[in-house]
């Protein structure tokens, strides 16, 4: 017992000696330098990205490493995470002293972890083509005139269609709304026999969808006033662009209303529906899915929709900005290696990488030259000029956690709640958590 | 949990479990009432003591603290100590009509599946009395595999067969005439979705109640059984007036028991609404972790662990002292 | 069991069923309404019981054996057309598949192993042994075992990440010592518990009749109550076996991919391209295999262990 309080005793010792230097949000934070040499020879840096990097872009992840090896003469030991559950594993870490030296976070979960001091700051002019990074990603990174985290890249969302059934209806890439409309329309009419099938696929949970739906009627989630956070859902522009989402879902969709778009490719490859809102990416994986799906270097397969597939910019609907920062924990003790090596990872020949693997890089400036080099992401580039994001308040990430959006969707689309009410119970739900002290 | 000292199995004049102290090294067969040398016992429970000590004790103790501070991320990275907030997080958790919808669920829930499952175990442990040989290993080796099945896997497999797209029940229900369950999707309806819940928590829950029940069966006297036949007694006086009295120690524990495991629900809900339970799925176990791990809100999350344990009480302490005459404590 | 009689010889009553009166197989079969109709019908209601219960279990190897295309096919066929071992060969090849099944061996033995071996010992105390203080150790034992486990993960978690020894200060987490002591306390209460239970139920009679043949404590120990607890350990060791193969919630927080067991690995195991159920599938079999076997090793005791260490996966 007495070992027991002595151990207790000594770790609130050692919490509160932490709390001397762990306070990051001052005026005076001093930020990382990634200019200079640094000699890190001895050393690892330690790395957590997510999945993706492993699944589509690992030579991307190794060929930076080994340049920022041959540099400073540090190893790199990069550790993948899941969606699913890193946010509560990087919390109950960076609550210790061991931490990653470099962690990838959505952009959307980034504020949270600004605000809360885990990040060090750093020196955007450090970094190629931080003149232009995008203002969705780098919007996440900002806090009290510093920065915190370095764009990393980015996903929008396009429309991905089966050119096949639109041409038997005599139907193409639609171009505005309407006509988007009047293709869902006509291609369900002609494929009516089927009884799964339905035009679009919007799964009742994504959200992303959703909002840009909002936005697109002028809409918005909520909005700053003065220090507090005011829910915009009820709103009337917003409440149009909901039902209008909400019609388009419960006339045209037989997706699951409770489920969100993570597995809409996979469904999509199945033939029951003609189109989807997607990352470019999930064009490539309706086409074809790896044979083995444990394996990154596996064959390929083809799914039915093979060579079917063609993407175009959603008409007259914003696409959000989604994509992944790169952020130096506060707590790491190679700052300055870690700069490094974000620094390898983000610069132009990363980025051509990147764009190769069908992701967008980091910066408007490097948009176009990403569409020409890599057509099948030119739709979502395009898409990526006309864009939004979140609200960068330090609390979204548990409006997203809390999934209060995407329950007050599956209640409006289910007919639970009506389309006011949804919006009026997820305004008061989203007040409620940005504001919390 | 040990169900086979049930009270029933106690018989007072039993000389060898009368209690006695025994003295290490002590041919000490007259002086059965003596203490023992205080030391020995205690060491030999040291190990166990310190270890629960360290590893459940301490934690706790921090859980409570935790309960009366505000910690949020901030303080978590920062390891500051947390601002004391006395009673807030309490009082923000009992005036909170959400949490209270959440211990209705979760007490109805309990409820349903101990009561179906309890019925059900013990009408299969009945079956297996009345089956032939090979049946009943069919039985029994059903109940095994499901019964080793981890609940994480067994949780993903229901998730998978009520898949909206590609799951075989929709399958199999959509082949009933004038029935359309394509893209159904099991969980827009709360009921729906709950009958999901409790058909894999039954399902997985029934090994070990009908295995353990049918054991117990196989101690009910056959003559009582034979008598009470023979005196024109309809099948169901027999279960009433003698199976189920001598079962009944053993029922209530295992009733008990699943009350406990129930009522902390947690994999499955989890796993099937796919670690992001919508508010019509949450319950107090769910509830508790998205606050704390989900939401950051440790203290939050702390203060409905200790509720949480505060309304079992009632039942855990039912069972302790169940247990505790069964130990032959006193 | 509930019999009211208990043998008055040796043998530890709870952990052998009654042979007071000679036993016979079918003791305590409902005989009451018993006719051959009602035999078939009885025979019919539990072939559909097992099943039912069954049918998940089926499921699970059709999927298993399913290639990619065929899993995620409209209409699920109930058998796989081209069986094949791809979803297998997938998840072995898979990254940290073996290094975390390794992991989750050393865990699991080593929890397993220490819980029996510090329980046995507390369950000695409490078991043969009057003192002061008893009821309250009793008291510990019953009530740590229902507290939930999950809410003490923060707190576990900022507690191994620092403890100090007083010669020196180290870090458990993120290490395989951390969770397989994390384990061992989980499963000890219970351990304790229900190895009490087989000890008391070994007549005090005979260790008298030992001590006064001559032999010493720890010859009775190692003579009589060890091997008549024998049983008993193997039904305690399963169910600890069986709470620290499937734990994944703890050790998914506390270690990073490369020292998690198999159960975190399958929850881990889903790629955002989509959940691959044929893998996981494959993945979940795989890990239950060891489970499923260590039951049928101790099927012969199971009955009797069962009871006495009635437990649920």
């Amino acid at each position: 017992m007495k070992r027991k309080i002595a151990a207790a005793a000594a770790i609130a010792a050692t919490l509160l000696g932490a709390a001397a230097c762990g306070s990051n949000s001052d005026e005076d934070a001093p930020t990382t330098s990634a200019s200079g040499k640094v000699d890190g020879a001895g050393k690892t840096l330690k790395v957590w990205l997510m999945v993706d990097a492993q699944s589509a872009w690992k030579s991307v992840v190794d060929d930076a490493s080994k340049r920022f090896t041959d540099a400073t003469g540090a190893q790199v030991n990069v550790e993948y995470q899941q969606w699913a559950n890193h946010l509560t594993k990087l919390d109950a870490t960076l609550a210790g002293s061991d931490v990653p030296d470099v962690v990838e976070l959505g952009n959307t979960e980034f504020p949270k972890y600004v605000f809360s001091g885990a990040f060090g700051a750093i020196n955007p002019a450090d970094y190629e083509n931080s003149g232009s990074w995008l203002q969705g990603l780098k919007g996440a990174c900002d806090f009290e005139g510093q920065t915190y985290c370095v764009p990393y890249y980015a996903g929008a969302r396009v429309l991905i269609y089966r050119t096949d059934l639109l041409k038997k209806v005599g139907a193409e890439a639609p171009k505005t709304y309407d006509e988007f409309l009047q293709t869902a329309e006509k291609v369900q009419a002609s494929e009516k026999a089927n009884g799964k099938f339905g035009a679009v696929y919007m799964p009742g949970q994504y959200w992303y969808a959703a909002m840009s739906w909002v936005k697109s009627t002028g809409g918005d989630i909520a909005k700053q006033e003065g220090d507090k956070w005011v829910g915009q859902l009820s709103q009337p522009a917003s409440i149009e662009g909901l039902q209008r989402w909400v019609d388009l879902a419960k006339k045209y969709s037989k997706a699951d209303p409770t489920k969100n778009e993570n597995d809409q490719a996979n469904t999509f490859a199945q033939g029951t529906a003609a189109m989807f809102y997607g990352n470019a990416w999930e064009q490539g994986a309706a086409e074809e899915i790896k044979k083995d799906p444990n394996d990154p270097n596996s064959p390929m397969v083809a799914t039915k929709v093979k060579g079917k597939l063609a993407a175009a910019p959603m008409p007259e609907v914003p696409s959000f900005l989604g994509g992944s920062n790169l952020g130096i924990t506060e707590k790491s003790q190679q700052k300055e290696l870690a700069a490094q090596w974000i620094k390898a990872f983000t610069d132009s020949t990363s980025m051509a990488g990147l764009v190769k693997a069908n992701a967008l890089p980091n910066a408007t400036a490097l948009l176009d030259k990403a569409a020409a080099d890599n057509p099948k992401i030119a739709p979502a580039a395009l898409a990526a000029k006309n864009s939004w994001f979140p609200p960068n308040a330090e609390k979204w990430a548990d409006v997203e956690k809390g999934a209060i959006l995407q329950t007050m969707l599956t209640d409006v689309l289910t007919g639970k709640k009506s389309v006011a009410d949804g919006a009026k119970w997820a305004d008061d739900q989203i007040n409620s958590t940005l504001n919390e002290s | 949990m040990s169900v086979v000292d049930s009270p029933a199995t106690r018989r007072p004049d039993d000389p060898g479990r009368s209690q006695q102290g025994r003295v290490p090294g002590h041919v000490a067969p007259k002086r059965r009432r003596q203490r023992g040398s205080s030391s020995t016992p205690w060491l030999l429970a040291l190990p166990a003591l310190l270890l629960i000590a360290g590893l459940l004790g301490y934690p706790l103790i921090r859980m409570l603290v935790l309960s009366f501070q505000n910690m949020r991320l901030r303080e978590l990275l920062s390891g500051r100590t947390p601002p004391w907030v006395g009673f807030d997080q309490y009082t923000r958790v009992l005036t909170d009509g959400v949490f209270w919808a959440v211990v209705g669920r979760t007490v109805a829930f309990t409820f349903v599946s101990v009561i179906i499952s309890v019925v059900f175990g013990l009408s299969i442990a009945l079956l297996m009395r009345r089956v032939t040989r090979g049946v009943r290993m069919f039985m029994v080796v059903a109940m095994m595999f499901v019964w080793a099945l981890p609940q994480l896997v067994a949780a993903q497999i229901f998730r998978w067969m009520t898949d909206s797209d590609f799951g075989v029940v929709n399958y199999l229900v959509d082949k009933l005439p004038g029935v359309d369950y394509q893209n159904h999707s099991w969980f827009v309806n709360p009921w729906q979705g709950w009958s999901v819940i409790t058909t894999l928590v039954v399902w997985a829950g029934i090994p070990f109640l009908a295995i353990t029940l049918n054991a117990g069966l196989t101690q009910v006297p056959k003559e009582l059984l034979e008598a009470a036949t023979v005196d024109g007694a309809t099948p169901w006086q027999a279960l009433r007036n003698i199976i189920l009295p001598i079962l009944k120690p053993l029922i209530t524990i295992v009733t008990t028991l699943s009350v406990i495991w129930n009522f902390g629900l947690f994999t499955q809900a989890w796993v099937l609404r796919d670690g992001h339970p919508e508010p019509q799925f949450q319950t107090l176990a769910t509830y508790s972790y998205t606050q704390a791990f989900g939401q950051s809100r440790y203290s939050l999350g702390s203060a409905i662990a200790v509720i949480t344990v505060l309304l079992m009480l009632g039942v855990m302490i039912f069972y302790i002292r169940q247990m505790f005459r069964i130990g032959e404590v006193d | 069991m509930v019999a009211p009689a208990r043998p008055a010889a040796p043998a530890p009553a709870s952990t052998v069923p009654l042979k007071r009166r000679k036993a016979k197989a079918d003791e305590g079969v409902i005989t009451v309404g018993r006719s051959r109709s009602g035999t078939i019908l009885a025979n019919t209601a539990g072939i559909v019981f097992g099943v039912f219960m069954l049918f998940p279990v089926y499921w699970v190897l059709n999927t298993a054996f399913k290639p990619a295309d065929e899993v995620l096919a409209l209409e699920p066929g109930f058998w796989p057309s081209n069986p094949t071992f791809d979803n297998f060969i997938s998840a072995f090849k898979a990254p940290l598949f073996l290094k975390d099944m390794l992991n989750g061996v050393i865990i699991t033995l080593f929890a397993v192993a220490g819980a029996l071996v510090v329980g046995f010992l507390g369950a000695l105390a409490i078991a043969r042994f009057q003192f002061y203080g008893r009821k309250a150790i009793i008291l510990v034992v019953l009530v740590v075992q229902l507290i939930p486990f999950l809410s003490l993960l923060i707190p576990l978690f900022l507690m191994l990440q620092n403890v100090n020894l007083g010669f020196k200060t180290f870090n458990l987490t993120n290490s395989l010592i951390g969770v397989s002591i994390t384990y061992l306390v989980l499963i000890l209460p219970y351990t304790v518990w229900t190895l009490r239970g087989f000890i008391s139920g070994i007549p005090r009679e005979l260790d008298e009749a030992a001590l006064i043949d001559g032999c010493t404590r720890s010859q009775v120990f190692w003579r009589i109550i060890l091997p008549l607890t024998g049983p008993g350990l193997v039904a305690t060791s399963v169910y600890g076996f069986i709470q620290a193969w499937n734990e994944f919630i703890i050790i998914n927080t506390l270690n990073s991919p490369d020292k998690q067991n198999l159960m975190a690995w399958l929850l881990q195991n889903q790629t955002t391209r989509g959940t691959a159920w044929g893998p996981l599938m494959a993945g979940a079999i795989i890990t239950s295999i060891p489970v499923v076997i260590f039951f049928l090793i101790i099927q012969r005791n199971i009955a009797t262990g069962l009871t006495a260490g009635a437990v649920k996966g």
